[in-house]
């Protein structure tokens, strides 16, 4: 459930577009000067910069929702994305969690290990194995860096165009510029579809090794499935993601044998209810 | 004034139990417990009208017309008769819009949060994120909290 790219594209045009947006470590103008190396610059985005670049994208974030006041709530989901977490192939990110005071229904993964999930979303689950199954499915564009390869091939395209020149010529005062107009290209065309159906599948495998049902996931599928795609609660996700029955339809696929594998490890319903008040 | 408690009750409705109409999306067979290996009590074709009751695991407890018993909840869609059928109904074609990303059918208008005017309009909250960061727990503590929930890691394969 990630509108990373929508996220990053969204944040990188906003900031861009204000001129308050930086990154630090990370040469802009340099990634963007040639082409040739383009590929290879972005490629070679080092896991501080990956931090940095993250970093700007939280708190950008953070200022179109504040988290939600509830430190207790706040705490619950960090423990448990977290221990999720630890299950990946990149457990030592400075992982965080945030529960985003907005009632729309989505999740975001920001590069270098930072998670979101909307007070909308969390009151529709019913157990910790489904807030498992999301905050899995989160962590996944995290460890396969799925961001960071939109953004590179979104500034591949931009430099494509007529901005190339300017970008070589000028190593820094046209960065900007280009990081709206890939920033553009990217929010049009969202994350690719394959990227989602690995997060789903991968999220599974790891809410299973932390032990828990591993239908969480599709169970939550299943819940936006059945909720009336006009909700405008939904537009969003909807924009950016696979519709809900073709990811489910992909999960039986191939996930079956591992769904049922670890069908009967903890759902922990009652837990969760004690943390998360349900949806009003 | 009768209409608003009975409006009250409907919102009640989903606590007290869940029973929502469902559609089969493929051939499935009906089992008598929610497991594979359970006695299979029958059969339900592609595009079958039931109601869901239950859910365990991967099983899902289906009234239809012909009885009751667990199927495949992977094998269900939510919607009503007809909303798994591409194109024949109004909830699958939204979809479909939703998917394609086409324009002009999915604009929000007057919900505050995270629609794309607002992410598009936001402002770096470092403040908010210090107050994240306060709530991060070490790996440690993540672990503790896991065996509290008699959570047990174990290795899973990735599937490509």
């Amino acid at each position: 459930m990630n509108r990373v790219l929508m996220a990053t594209c969204l944040l990188l045009a906003a900031g861009a577009a204000q001129a308050q947006f930086r990154m630090p470590n990370l040469d802009v103008g340099r990634m963007l000067d040639s082409a040739k190396n383009l590929g290879k610059a972005t490629k070679d985005i080092g896991q501080d910069e990956e931090i940095a670049i993250g970093r700007d994208l939280a708190a950008t974030l953070l200022g179109a929702a504040p988290l939600v006041n509830d430190a207790r709530m706040q705490t619950y989901v960090n423990n448990v994305g977290r221990w999720i977490a630890a299950q990946s192939e990149r457990p030592d990110l400075p992982w965080q969690f945030g529960v985003l005071d907005a009632p729309q229904l989505n999740a975001f993964a920001v590069p270098g290990g930072t998670i979101f999930i909307t007070r909308g979303l969390l009151e529709r689950m019913r157990s910790e194995a489904e807030l498992a199954g999301v905050l899995g499915h989160e962590i996944v564009h995290v460890v396969k860096k799925h961001h960071l390869k939109a953004i590179q091939k979104g500034a591949a395209t931009a430099l494509a165009g007529d901005a190339l020149s300017m970008a070589v010529k000028n190593k820094n005062a046209g960065a900007n510029d280009k990081l709206v107009s890939f920033g553009k290209e990217m929010y049009a065309r969202g994350l690719d579809k394959g990227d989602e159906f690995e997060a789903d599948r991968l999220g599974i495998v790891y809410a299973a090794r932390a032990g828990y049902d591993a239908y969480g996931l599709p169970t939550v599928l299943q819940t936006l499935q059945a909720m009336n795609a006009q909700d405008s609660g939904l537009a969003l996700m909807f924009k950016t993601h696979p519709a809900p029955g073709d990811r489910l339809e992909q999960l039986g696929e191939k996930m079956q044998p591992t769904l049922d594998a670890n069908a009967s490890q903890p759902q922990l319903a009652e837990r969760f209810r004690s943390q998360v008040p349900a949806s009003k | 004034m009768r209409f608003p408690r009975f409006f009250c009750l409907l919102l009640l409705l989903p606590l007290l139990a869940w029973a929502e109409p469902a559609t089969t999306v493929r051939q499935v067979e009906v089992k008598k417990a929610p497991a594979a290996d359970a006695e299979t009590i029958g059969q339900l074709d592609e595009n079958t009208a039931v109601d869901a009751l239950e859910r365990k695991g991967g099983w899902t407890r289906v009234k239809s017309a012909k009885g009751e018993g667990w199927v495949r909840m992977l094998a269900l869609r939510f919607g009503g008769p007809g909303a798994a059928k591409k194109g024949d109904s109004g909830v699958s074609s939204l979809f479909n819009v939703a998917r394609t990303g086409s324009s002009g059918t999915t604009l929000t208008t007057g919900v505050r949060g995270l629609d794309p005017e607002m992410l598009a309009n936001a402002q770096p909250n470092p403040a908010e994120l210090a107050k994240m960061q306060q709530f991060a727990v070490t790996p440690e503590a993540a672990a503790g909290f896991a065996a509290k929930g008699k959570l047990q890691a174990k290795p899973v394969e990735e599937v490509k």
